[in-house]
């Protein structure tokens, strides 16, 4: 029984178990196709090299250089797409800051406006009690009067309270304070308001 | 050129005799000569840098190689001259991650066969163990030679011609282990086949040449 081609060649290679090495020793036929593996593999590695029948390299060269141009223009594309997506998630961010920061000023408007109608309410009741008040307390009342009537002028000019800003804001404050203390002059005659 | 007899074949004698291949490692695989190309540190440094001189100095040396082992495997001009360049696309844009712990002939060498086993993938269209010439009969004279003396050019044709005769798996597998030095696992990573086709391929490779290459035959003039 002979060896198959496969543990012939496997017996050249060196990677044979021990049992085929010591029958290929023993078999004439066996070894003289080992040899014959041998002489093949030999005669396949003296072949020689073909080289290319043209020259290949100037091919070689504008492939790579358009390649590295398919790279570049991919590098700034992505370039271009990360600023633009900067750019834009900036704007939306600013612009969501701002309507919070808007809405957030529209509430203390609202709030501020209430507040003085309560206070303007709770004067007219005030003044229908006909209370009879000293010449300082009049000379107080006169002083907030007139302030109120200063801050209502600005308040007009700056729009009021449709579209408020940090400014409208500091106007109503500024106008509920006097007329709370207007309202409290009228009401306790108190000719000390602090102002 | 007179009519060959379907029994006149001309083969050459493998015996004990035959030419000593031109490199023979520790362990007796051939390893192809013409890969072992001396590359110094400052030309593979030069070419890492990407300088152009010194990539095309690196494709002077290996384009025949590389484009050889093409031409065995694909044996299509054609085939092997993309091959080459796209072996050599490959080399230009990974060369600076070329680390050097291997050889860079190794390198190239693996690159281009995978490359090679690739385009006999895609050229095919079908897989890669599908049979292919050796199996399309016995119909006329396998090798055939009008040369009636032995010599190494004869042997050398008849070898080209038995090797053309081959299926693509078998002669790719036979000039990657038997001539390259590839191990069947290495073959197998490759070819994305398993180390067990590599070895079934080899020895179907071997008995098909054993048959074309018969001794004796050339006794049997053909004239």
């Amino acid at each position: 029984m002979h060896l198959s081609l496969e543990d012939l060649i496997a017996v050249r290679d060196g990677e044979a178990c021990a049992d085929s090495a010591l029958h290929v020793s023993s078999c004439p036929e066996c070894t003289a196709e080992l040899n014959r593996l041998r002489s093949l593999r030999q005669l396949l590695a003296a072949l020689p090299d073909e080289p290319p029948s043209r020259d290949l390299w100037p091919a070689v060269k504008a492939r790579a250089a358009a390649e590295r141009q398919r790279r570049a223009w991919i590098r700034v594309a992505w370039v271009a797409a990360g600023l633009a997506a900067v750019f834009t998630l900036a704007i939306g961010v600013r612009g969501a800051i701002e309507a919070y920061a808007e809405a957030k000023l529209a509430r203390q408007a609202k709030t501020l406006v209430a507040e003085s109608q309560r206070l303007e309410h709770a004067l007219r009741a005030s003044e229908r009690q006909g209370q009879v008040m000293t010449g300082r307390t009049a000379g107080a009342v006169v002083q907030l009067e007139d302030r109120i009537a200063y801050v209502d002028s600005r308040l007009s000019r700056a729009g009021g309270e449709r579209f408020p800003s940090q400014e409208i804001i500091g106007l109503w404050q500024e106008r509920v304070r006097l007329l709370d203390a207007l309202v409290s002059v009228e009401t306790t005659g108190t000719t000390y308001v602090g102002l | 050129m007179p009519d060959c007899p379907t029994d006149c074949r001309t083969a050459v004698n493998l015996g004990p005799s035959a030419p000593v291949s031109p490199f023979v490692t520790a362990i007796g695989v051939v390893s192809r000569a013409s890969f072992a190309v001396s590359v110094d540190e400052i030309l593979l440094a030069r070419a890492r840098a990407g300088e152009e001189a010194a990539l095309e100095e690196l494709f002077r040396r290996f384009e025949a190689p590389v484009y050889s082992l093409a031409r065995r495997l694909t044996r299509s001009t054609h085939d092997a001259e993309d091959v080459l360049q796209e072996t050599f696309l490959e080399i230009v844009r990974s060369i600076r991650r070329f680390r050097g712990d291997g050889s860079l002939a190794g390198w190239i060498r693996k690159v281009a066969a995978s490359k090679a086993l690739m385009k006999l993938r895609r050229r095919q269209g079908r897989p890669f163990e599908e049979a292919l010439p050796e199996d399309l009969g016995d119909d006329g004279p396998a090798v055939v030679s009008h040369v009636p003396a032995a010599s190494s050019v004869v042997e050398r044709v008849d070898l080209e011609f038995a090797l053309g005769r081959l299926s693509d798996a078998a002669r790719a597998v036979i000039w990657l282990h038997d001539v390259e030095g590839y191990s069947h696992e290495e073959i197998a990573a490759m070819a994305g086949k398993t180390a067990s086709f590599s070895k079934s391929q080899l020895a179907r490779a071997h008995a098909r040449l054993r048959d074309l290459l018969a001794p004796g035959v050339r006794e049997e003039p053909c004239t």
